[in-house]
Order: C-alpha cells, then structure tokens, then sequence
C-alpha cells in the first residue's frame, strides 16, 4: 500500500488510528506490529514471511551480541552473520537478475534470470536492521528484548517503505514508552497533509512534464531548451515525491508518538555538490557514513586511502538506489564531483560568487538527474548530448508545454526554496490559526480529487 | 498553540479521514458509471488463492476507487484546478474556449498504411466501384481553435497520401467543404462525432463525388430532439463546465424503412431511437447505436449503395437514404463476414469505406475487406 492511494487514506489510516488510539497504552506496540504487518502484506502478501525472517534473526543477533559481549570476537562474528543475512537478503531479491544478466555475458557462466517481484522497503528495512545489531556492538543503541517491541521497530509502517532510515538508537527509547500530545497529533496531521500534496499535486505533475519531455526524446523532437525542461522537471518531481513521502512518513510518525530525524533540508539551495548530499536524503548519507565510510578509515588515512574510501562509498549510494549501471554511473558521478571538490576545486570556490556556486551545483546535480532516470545509457547519453547543443534550440511544442506547465514550475521552484517557511514565519499567530485548518481543507481537498481522477477510465465506444 | 485548537486541528483531520470511509461504507455501490460507460468494480469475493497472488487486494483497491462517495464530483474538481493552473489538455482532450477536441494520436506500426492497402484490394475485388471517404476529425478542420502549439497528428498530409491510394474509383473530399463551414457547428462541442449539420454537408460531398443533385439545406425543417447531450469527450476529459448542446434531427420519419440487426435478426425500426435521448449516449439515438447491419429504404429515390464505416455514419445515412432507394451499413467491427459477397448478394453499384480518421488509423478489423 502507498501513503498516496485511496485505500490507504481513507480506509487503512482511519481504522488504524482507531484502533491504536482505542489500545491502552501497553499494547500498542503490539498493534503497530499488526497493522504494520497487514500494511506490508497488503501489496505482496507472501512477502510477509521474509519480513518475519528478518525480524527474528535481527532481534536475536541483537540478543547473542549482548550475551556475548564479554567474548568480543564472538560478539563481532554475530555482528557479521546479521549483516551478510541482511546484504544477503538485499542482494538475492534486488540484485540478482542484475547479476545474472551481467555475469552470463562471461563466457562459460549462465545464470538464470529470476524476475521476482522486490519487496517493498527491502532497502530501507534491511539497512535500518543492520544499524541495529552494529550499535548494540558499538554500545550506541541498548539491546530490545521484548520481541513484540522490535517488530514494531522493524515493521512500523510510516517509514517502512520509502524511508527515513530510521536507526533503532533514534527512536529505542519512544518505543519503550512514549505519549501523543494533542500537539504532537495535530503538527503530524499538518505535516502528513504537506507530504501528501507534495507528493499528489506538485510530484505527480511534475513527472507529466518529463515523461513529456522524455516522449519527445523518443520522437525526435527534443530541442535544447525541451532538453533542460525535462531534467528540471524530473530533479523536481523526484525531490517532491521523495521529501513528500518523507514528511508523510515523519507526519504519521509523530501522530503516533515518535520523532524520526528530518531526511531533506532544501537540497536545491545548495552551493556546493558536497552540501547537496549534506541536505539530500540525509538518513541514507549519515548512514553510509556512520556504517561504511568511517568503519573503512574515512579521510583520517592519508589521501589515497581516502579516495578508495570515496569511491566505494558513491559507488555503493548510487547501486543503492537500483540495480543497473545507470545508478552506478550515478553514484560515481557524484563521487568524483565530492572529491574534485575537496581535493581541486576547494580554493576556486572558495573565491567564486555565490550564485555561480549555486548555478554550478544545480547544474551538477540536474545533469546527474539525466543519468538517474533514464536506464538505458544510450538513450541517457543522446538525452544529454541535445540539452548541451545536440539539437534545435526551441519549438513551438515547448511553447505549449510551458504556457501548459509555466505557473506550476514556477510553484515547484518556489516550493523547493525556504520561501513559504520564510512567510509562515512572518505571518501573525492569529493569522495562522485560521489560514491552518483552511491550508489543511485544500490540501486534502485537492489530493483526493487527484487520486480520485487518477482512477477515473472512461470506457468510450470511442473507436466506433 | 493552545491544546483546544491542536484538538481541533486534530479532529479536523479524522473527520475528514473517517467521514469520507463512513460515506463510502453507507453509500449504495453502484452497478455502472453513466459518465465513464462502464461497469464498476464491485467488492471481490475473499479467496485464499487470490490472496495470495495479490489479486485480492488489487480488486479491493479498484473497488474502493470505483465507489468512491462523489468520484464524477472529484475529477471535476481536479480539471478545475488543473485549468486554473493553465493546463489546456485533460485526458488527451483539449479544452479550446468553450468546447472539447479530441487529439489525435500518430498511429502505431504502420497500421494507417496497411488500412489504406486493404481498402486497395477490397475495390480490386469488389467488382463494383469502391469510394474512399476519410471524415477528418474537429483537430484537423479545427485546428486554428486548438492551444497554440498543441500537438495532433496531421491528417490533412494523411489525406493526401489516401488519395492516391491505388484500385479505388475516387475519394470524397470533406476537408473543404468542412472547412468552409467551420465557423457553423459542424462538430459537437462535448462529442467527437459530427453534427447533423456536418453531416448534411458531409453528405453533399458524397453525392457530388458520386454525380447525385445536391440536397438542400433549405428543404429542411430541424427538429431539435434534445437539448441536454454531454457526449464523449464530456466523460473523457473531466471538463464538465461547458454547457450541454442540442441535438437535431433534420431526415423525418416516416418516408423511410430502416431494418436493423441490432438484435443479431432483421427487425424493423425507427429511423431515431429515442430511446436513448433520456440515456447519456444520445448520440445513438440516430439508428440506435451500435450494430452489425443496417439498411434504409426510400422507394421514392434509385440506386443501391453500401457504406463500410463506422458512428459518423448514423447521423449521415438519413441524409444519403434521400438520393438511395437502398443504403446499407456495415460496421467492420461486428459484421465479420465478406463485405465483397455481401455487396454481390444484394446487387449492389457503389460501394464506399466511410470512417473518420481517427478510427481508421486505428482500426484493426478492415482485414476483413479482403475476405
């Protein structure tokens, strides 16, 4: 199920919040554990097992760690079985049939191509499982011996799917106790009605434009300028739909009583590819450091060292994200952006305007959008090729997009800046207490007439 | 804030949440979507199987959408918004001031050449003069009404290419005298169709094509039989602002015998269904919609003719039924045997492909031509 859909909305949250709401409050782990458990199977009900897998062996790891604390290199073996279960887990069902394909183009090797469906979240869950045995080990995180209340960690249906990567040290201490203010309900329902239309209004319309631009690709009639709108419109749509889904997850998270850390801070305001990272999907950077890039020797073992440390670390972000080359190249891209960064162009930018750093940067990362949407590098690299002069500068299908799609990037671009915050801010309480409830009215209003539409098939006996 | 006003805020959100799940549990599911022309879902039946292969809760989804409390309501609101924000096109529909036209999508793999390949050889074949006549659709007569810059595929260099298209005995040319009336409404607002005017002149070009007296316009008194039709691209695009339109039946009743295989047997009926005027599909009202085979008799005019083609034809065979002593229609899409043993059966001298464009680019069954 998708925070975005009808059913989700309004059937699965409201009997939800019901329930757990109506539970006293010693059993309401067990009730987050259940209906996280139906949110999960809801999609991919077989799927359930292998969520059930991963929760016993990560609490029992997280049990042996801390029986064995005295004998470290037992405890560091048990360490080391979660975390090649959890890998094996991750790489069995979504890197595979990448594998497969990929190995088989060696003479002598054939492997088969399985074709299984990935499970939800699986790249959120089992990274956020993982954290949770290596923190017991560190100390940074205490042991969970209630099995009930891991699972609700494990499943807990606000982030199950798209994140935050939640690490257990982060909320351990909510899930033992932890109460719902009539502030916290009401700041998670404001923030939940943000996300979802980012995601429903801005995302969705966004991602119209590029599959327009995307289309025209494909036609031939891409020009320059379409070229660019279309990279634009794909960095905004992926930002508005993955921040959306974000301040969703952190919404539903705070009705229910937990705080979960912010994953975006305004990446397009960056002036720096370094501090895009700082304040992009910052659960998944912080994550990739504290587990990879400092356990490898971070930058604290001479320069060369610190490259291969780069390296691995991008190369690992960007296969992250999905299993093809595109999202390596990806992830490499940006790795030898990070250290171009730091190891050649720190004194020049040191010196250089500021909006040039911030143009440059959004440059950067827009290009880098190119490769991240478009999986076959041949079609990536043609793409690419006409936004940087490859083609006509302008036709008259741009015109018709833009005066179609003109206010709303505008709003798009607006909404990615501190702007609205910034006038929030300013405007008076008494203001605000009304303009709330209205915001809140339109946002739901507009969402559901959006997912409503986006089931609406009108069957025509249109060919005759 | 105060506790009082986050309480609010709160139980703001759940009453939104929870009173649209209680009026989707109290409402009346509904059989079928007058707007959409469709079934809805209904809610499945639980199986342990379709459980576990997801179907199950893939149904539950469409059901839940399908029945959701004031679903036309909603996508109303959301072409609103969307027009507010500039968008132009709803659906594959564009809205052009205060009327709909459907744009028209480039064919896929070479379909609207083969057509043309099969209509070739049914004239080959026929042993009787086989006529071309492609209706361009509003996008191309229209076309200086569409968004500046809005794409649909050219069907004014479509139609040159028919032309020549080798064996027939001529094609008929719409496209100037529709463009000559552009300014009339010779296109429903709401609709894809033809109106009964452009029909009317519609018909004219067949019968000049075909060396027949011209009707004229005024001979006829025009019976205005609805005032309230909302038609095709009402339903597609969710624009449901414009103001519904008449339509007008100009042939009167009575002079002509229509037998129609509605039922799958010849039966008499009329020449309008009106029926279907308290229906949303008024448009059907000319001959009663959908069939196999149709024909019309007028004892009082000479010569047989038959018309491959599709719905534009139920608004223009009244008029043609004028000069005809015998019209008939078949529809490619549910009558699948020989139109070339047909044609022979009922001793017939002219023959015609009749579509518009954009059904004949897309046509899969004019195979059956060549049988």
């Amino acid at each position: 199920m998708v925070f975005s859909s009808l059913t989700f909305l309004f059937a699965y949250l409201p009997v939800t919040l019901a329930l757990y709401f109506l539970t006293p409050l010693a059993f309401r782990n067990l009730v987050l554990l259940v209906v996280s458990l139906f949110f999960y199977g809801w999609g991919e009900p077989v799927y359930v097992g292998i969520m059930l897998l991963s929760i016993f062996i990560d609490y029992s790891h997280g049990l042996l760690v801390e029986r064995f604390r005295d004998r470290d290199r037992l405890a560091r073996w048990f360490v080391g079985e979660s975390v090649v279960f959890n890998l094996m887990l991750l790489g069995f069902f979504k890197y595979w049939d990448f594998l497969a394909v990929n190995l088989s183009l060696l003479p002598g090797v054939n492997l088969p191509v399985l074709g299984l469906p990935l499970p939800l979240g699986i790249s959120f869950f089992t990274f956020q499982t993982m954290s949770y045995t290596i923190d017991v080990y560190r100390r940074d995180a205490p042991v969970q011996r209630n099995p009930i209340d891991f699972g609700a960690f494990v499943t807990l249906f606000p982030q199950l799917i798209a994140g935050p990567i939640v690490k257990y040290k982060t909320v351990a201490a909510e899930l033992n106790k932890r109460q719902v203010l009539a502030e916290d309900f009401s700041a998670g329902a404001c923030r939940f009605t943000v996300g979802l239309s980012k995601k429903v209004l801005l995302a969705n319309a966004a991602g119209e434009l590029w599959e327009l631009c995307l289309g025209a690709q494909s036609a031939g009639t891409l020009t320059v300028f379409g070229g660019w709108t279309g990279l634009l419109a794909f960095g905004l749509q992926i930002y508005f739909d993955f921040s959306g889904y974000s301040d969703m997850a952190i919404g539903l998270g705070r009705i229910l009583g937990f705080r979960f850390e912010e994953n975006f801070d305004h990446p397009y305001l960056s002036s720096s590819v370094g501090e895009f990272w700082r304040r992009w999907h910052m659960s998944l950077t912080s994550w990739f450091r504290e587990y990879l890039y400092f356990p490898l020797g971070g930058s604290r073992r001479g320069t060369p060292r610190t490259l291969r440390n780069l390296l691995i670390v991008w190369f690992c972000t960007g296969f992250w994200h999905g299993a093809s080359w595109n999202f390596i190249l990806w992830g490499l891209y940006f790795g030898l952006w990070l250290i171009l960064e730091r190891f050649v162009l720190r004194d020049a930018l040191a010196q250089t305007p500021a909006w040039i750093k911030h143009f440059y940067t959004l440059v950067v990362v827009f290009v880098g959008w190119g490769i991240f949407a478009i999986e076959d590098l041949g079609i990536c690299g043609r793409y690419l090729r006409t936004c940087f002069g490859g083609g006509p500068l302008w036709s008259a299908s741009d015109g018709y997009r833009l005066r179609s799609y003109g206010v709303l990037l505008a709003l798009l671009i607006l909404s990615s800046t501190t702007l609205a915050l910034q006038i929030w801010s300013r405007t008076p309480e008494r203001a605000r207490r009304v303009l709330t409830p209205m915001l809140m009215a339109l946002g739901l209003l507009a969402s559901t007439a959006y997912l409503v539409d986006g089931s609406y098939n009108p069957f025509l006996y249109f060919r005759f | 804030m105060s506790k009082r006003y986050e309480r609010f805020l709160s139980a703001f959100f759940c009453v939104f949440l929870g009173g649209l799940l209680a009026w989707h549990l109290v409402l009346p599911d509904r059989d079928r979507s007058e707007t959409e022309n469709r079934l809805l879902e209904q809610m499945p039946a639980f199986s342990w199987k379709a459980l576990a292969d997801g179907s199950f809760t893939e149904d539950v989804e469409k059901y839940f959408a399908d029945q959701f409390p004031l679903r036309d309501q909603w996508t109303g609101l959301k072409a609103r918004m969307e027009q507010a924000l500039g968008k132009r096109e709803f659906h594959g529909v564009y809205l052009c001031g205060q009327r709909l036209i459907s744009r028209v999508e480039a064919p896929a793999d070479g379909l609207e050449i083969r057509n043309l390949e099969y209509v070739s050889r049914f004239a080959e074949q026929a042993g009787i003069p086989v006529y071309l006549g492609l209706i361009p659709s509003a996008a191309d007569i229209c076309k200086d009404e569409l968004p500046k810059g809005a794409e649909s595929w050219d069907q004014a260099a479509y139609l040159e290419t028919a032309k020549e298209t080798e064996e027939i005995a001529g094609s008929i040319d719409f496209r100037t005298p529709l463009t000559d009336h552009k300014n009339e409404p010779i296109f429903y607002r709401t609709d894809h169709h033809w109106t009964t005017l452009g029909a009317f002149y519609g018909a004219n070009a067949i019968l000049e094509a075909l060396n027949k007296p011209p009707l004229q316009i005024t001979d006829y008194t025009p019976e205005t039989a609805s005032t309230s039709f909302q038609g095709t691209l009402y339903s597609t695009s969710g624009v449901h602002w414009l103001a519904p339109e008449p339509i007008e039946y100009w042939v009167p009743e009575g002079t002509i015998t229509v037998t129609s295989w509605r039922t799958g047997e010849p039966e008499e009926s009329p020449l309008y269904d009106r029926s279907y005027l308290t229906k949303k599909d008024k448009y059907s009202s000319f001959l009663g919609g959908n069939q196999p085979l149709c024909v019309l008799k007028n004892p009082t005019a000479e010569g047989r003719i038959l018309l491959i083609r599709d719905s534009y034809s139920d608004a223009l065979a009244p008029f043609l039924s004028q000069r005809f002593a015998e019209v008939h229609l078949l529809d490619p899409r549910y009558y699948r045997l020989s139109p070339t043993e047909y044609a022979q059966e009922n001793s017939i001298d002219t023959a015609l492909v009749l579509l518009s464009i954009p059904n004949f680019i897309a046509d899969r069954n004019l195979v059956l031509l060549t049988r």
